[in-house]
């Protein structure tokens, strides 16, 4: 028995040490592949062009987002369709909920993806100056789409200090888009008379009422982190979209001045912190989580909410609270202004025409070119057709003259199935072709009767879109985390952070918030807040340069 | 724990020497060697990478071609403007942490051991210890919705009981800050980390217990003398190792508490710091030299600790 269990021990102990290095070198073997695999292949121009669904295409696909999860390729009725019909078989990499750290773990490990979707920032600049992304300008002739939906104004704002082009844009656009705005609870407003909403003065009164009438509605919902407050600066000046606060820096001539200076910035804050030492914003504002927001909008527990993008959550409880009650739901109304400046001239959001984000396609690709290919067939009219409403036959069948689709009746009856599509395709939309889509969409609906038309898209054409600011020649101001302007910008945020929060939190009158802000603007001159001003001075007018 | 034993028992018994006892357990000690190669590969090989921390490290030139700038993350560091507020948020957290939080599990195990009820003692082990298992993600989801002013449940209780009169906004006050944090640690960790005491507990022989009450002591007397100085060598170890923890004030549960910036003057410590500062603008060789300056501190505090209770005789080494 001794014996037995010695040899025993013996064999486990062995074959422990075994397996442990076993499993060094099987991990070892995957990293060499990784890194064989990410110097492999440079574009290759001579060759003829790529033709989607001749040969099968497989890449890999990293969104490089905390919150992105790309859902599985295939499985929904549109990729499924590309899959199909294209052979393009898309494999996710997922950023596991940390985007920052994934990604540069597969830079030191040189495991980089096939393709990046990412902000365009510093970050692109780094990649790209670094010699790991994939020039488009050898493919913009061969393959249309791109050239003609963005246009050259675009492409050359996108391209990069040594002249080429990185990046495929996503949502890029030639005309206003955006949903930022004031939503409106229709059943409180018309209970209250209906007032006028169209000055500063208009909303604090309806507030007041509104805090006196219904003791357990919040007046004003300004959202996570108080950023419907940002979205209230623009009523307090003329040409003034919430982005300049985003950019902690307000043009002023040609040059970029201090945040903590500009008069429309101050006044907001002090009316901001007016509105919630009256409680009439949601006490709650710098703490809450968005389903907190969320629950408020869904349930009508809010009269207004000011953000920039209340339609999301304002058609989800719009159609709710209409089911209960078809007297209730939300409207949008104009943005209000503060007494005396031109309500035409108010811009509570804004648009680029860059679009939102973009893809970039890394030197890991085997063949950037047909990544390249599919990209541009995906941001036409035919990739965008089957990703934003499905394969033909069942949403739209055929196209007019402008490649628009023709709707079904489907369409309009079959509401849920359609949602659920969206809904499903929504994450796959990585190069969205705003004028395309918006167009399609709007010529449809104008043939509708107005209780037939989506609640969304009837706002967007009345309102919103109308009243979002062009800030194309803002894009990329900001510098690297690791540079010294870059250290400077993360002091200037944490100073701008606290002082917003404190003097609308804490103040308790209007010297006191110009007294915080003052102390912030003397912190942030100590941090080198105008090293920071002039390095983004610099990039603006290289941007406004390129942009004639 | 193991280590003490083994030592002690080198220093009674005078034993054949060290190669023959280990030549006698060959096989023994194999099995040792995967979890030594385990602690080489995980926790001292990646040691290297605190070289960064004199570095100019990019990700791009790789560990080996960045340049070496000795002190100078160090000394920007030590000169930042938040140093000395993060420096005593680190400190006073942890220290009301330790306070609070480290004898509130030892109480809890002296309570549930003098409950005869088993059925009830088993009720309360079982849900005190369930949010061990929770994620400070679910955990501040529970505390920031019951103690917002809309209808957060705490508020909605005190006004009811006419105590106050107007909803409290307890996560926005920095007055309340450390309160909430060092309470919702305990509430979340109490119930585990009872276990460990009450398994010691368990081991104290009944029959000190029988002779005790034969004596006549009370119950508070028994617990006072035969319960307490026989659970004090755990008590002892897992003090060191809390000390040495000091300066690991918390990360996640900071994080999600404290989402309101006016809070960060009494919320920030070196490990949000380091992330905010460091990690999320890719200044990795500035976050570790934060983060070897913490290490640093807290390995001195770990000897400090472990001198003290050696007087005890119940020291780690």
């Amino acid at each position: 028995m001794i014996t037995f269990s010695k040899a025993f021990h013996a064999a486990l102990s062995v074959s422990l040490v075994f397996v442990l290095v076993l499993a060094g070198c099987s991990s070892n073997k995957e990293t060499n592949a990784g890194t064989t695999e990410g110097t492999n292949g440079s574009p290759n121009a001579d060759t003829a062009s790529f033709v989607l669904g001749e040969q099968p295409l497989e890449f890999s696909f990293y969104g490089h987002y905390d919150w992105y999860t790309m859902p599985p390729w295939g499985e929904d009725l549109s990729t499924k369709w590309i899959k199909d019909n294209k052979k393009v078989n898309v494999v996710p990499i997922s950023s596991g909920g940390s985007a920052k750290q994934k990604l540069n773990t597969m830079i030191v490990s040189q495991e980089l993806p096939d393709v990046i979707w990412m902000e365009r920032d510093a970050d692109v600049e780094k990649l790209r100056s670094e010699g790991l992304l994939v020039p488009f300008d050898d493919y913009l002739d061969k393959y249309p789409n791109l050239k003609r939906w963005a246009g050259e104004a675009t492409l050359d704002m996108l391209r990069s200090p040594d002249g080429k082009l990185y990046q495929f844009p996503n949502w890029y656009t030639t005309q206003p888009n955006g949903n930022a705005g004031y939503l409106v609870n229709k059943k409180i407003y018309e209970e209250l008379g209906s007032p006028s909403l169209e000055t500063t003065d208009d909303l604090y009164a309806y507030l007041t009422q509104v805090k006196a009438k219904y003791p357990d509605v919040v007046p004003l919902e300004v959202g996570q982190s108080a950023s419907g407050i940002d979205v209230l600066v623009s009523a307090f000046a003329e040409n003034r979209p919430y982005t300049y606060n985003a950019m902690k820096a307000v043009p002023t001539g040609d040059q970029l001045g201090s945040i903590f200076t500009d008069a429309a910035f101050r006044e907001s804050i002090q009316y901001a912190s007016k509105l919630y030492r009256e409680k009439l914003i949601s006490q709650d504002s710098f703490t809450q989580k968005l389903e907190q927001v969320e629950q408020k909008v869904m349930t009508g527990k809010i009269a207004v909410f000011a953000a920039s993008s209340p339609t999301e959550f304002g058609a989800k409880g719009n159609a709710l609270l209409k089911a209960d009650d078809p007297d209730a739901g939300y409207i949008m109304v104009w943005p209000v202004h503060k007494a005396g400046l031109d309500k035409n001239k108010i811009f509570p959001g804004d648009y680029k025409q860059l679009g939102w984000n973009v893809s970039v396609i890394t030197k890991a690709a085997k063949d950037p070119e047909a990544v390249f290919a599919f990209l541009d067939w995906f941001t036409g009219p035919e990739g965008q057709r089957i990703i934003m409403w499905g394969p033909e036959g069942l949403y739209w069948e055929g196209t007019d003259a402008e490649e628009a689709p023709q709707f079904t009746e489907k369409f309009t009856s079959d509401i849920e199935g359609r949602e659920a599509l969206m809904a499903a395709t929504v994450n796959f939309q990585w190069n969205g072709n705003t004028v395309y889509v918006d167009d399609s969409k709007m010529k449809f609906e104008s043939t509708l009767p107005a209780e037939k038309r989506s609640w969304e898209t009837y706002w967007q054409s009345e309102i919103t879109w109308k009243t979002q600011y062009d800030t194309t020649e803002f894009v990329n101001l900001d510098p690297a985390g690791d540079t010294d302007e870059g250290i400077v910008a993360q002091s200037i945020f944490d100073i701008y952070e606290k002082a917003r929060a404190k003097a609308i939190m804490n103040a308790a009158s209007d010297e006191e918030v110009a007294s915080i802000l003052d102390k912030a603007e003397a912190d942030a001159q100590k941090a080198g807040y105008e090293k920071l001003l002039k390095y983004k001075t610099t990039k603006w007018q290289e941007n406004v340069s390129k942009l004639k | 724990m193991l280590q003490t034993n083994i030592r002690k028992s080198q220093h009674v018994f005078k034993q054949p020497g060290l190669t023959k006892r280990f030549m006698k357990q060959w096989d023994i000690q194999l099995m040792v060697i995967p979890a030594l190669l385990f602690i080489f590969v995980f926790s001292y090989i990646p040691m290297y990478g605190v070289l960064m921390a004199f570095q100019d490290y990019s990700i791009f030139k790789g560990f080996m071609n960045s340049p070496w700038v000795g002190f100078k993350h160090f000394e920007m560091f030590f000169h930042a403007p938040e140093f000395w507020t993060v420096m005593r948020n680190t400190l006073v957290i942890s220290l009301l942490k330790l306070g609070v939080g480290f004898p509130a599990p030892i109480i809890l195990a002296l309570m549930l051991n003098e409950i005869n009820n088993r059925i009830f003692k088993r009720i309360v082990q079982t849900i005190s210890y369930l949010p061990h298992f929770l994620s400070w993600v679910i955990v501040s989801g529970f505390v920031v919705s019951m103690l917002s002013t809309d209808n957060g449940s705490l508020n909605i209780l005190l006004e009811s009981l006419h105590l106050i009169k107007e909803p409290i906004n307890f996560l926005s006050l920095p007055e309340y800050f450390w309160a909430i944090l060092v309470t919702t640690g305990v509430w979340k960790e109490i119930g585990f980390a009872s276990i460990v005491y009450l398994a010691a507990i368990a081991g104290i022989n009944p029959h000190l217990y029988e002779a005790a009450s034969i004596d006549g002591a009370s119950k508070v007397r028994q617990i006072f003398s035969i319960t307490i100085p026989s659970i004090l060598p755990v008590i002892v170890v897992f003090s060191i190792l809390a000390i040495g923890n000091l300066l690991n004030a918390g990360f996640e549960d900071i994080l999600l508490l404290a989402g309101n910036p006016v809070l960060r003057d009494v919320s920030d410590v070196i490990d949000t710091y380091v992330y905010r500062v460091g990690i999320q603008n890719s200044r990795f060789s500035y976050a570790t030299a934060a983060g070897l300056f913490k290490a640093v501190i807290s390995v001195g505090l770990l000897a400090g600790a472990n001198y003290l209770a050696r007087r005890s005789g119940n020291s780690l080494w």
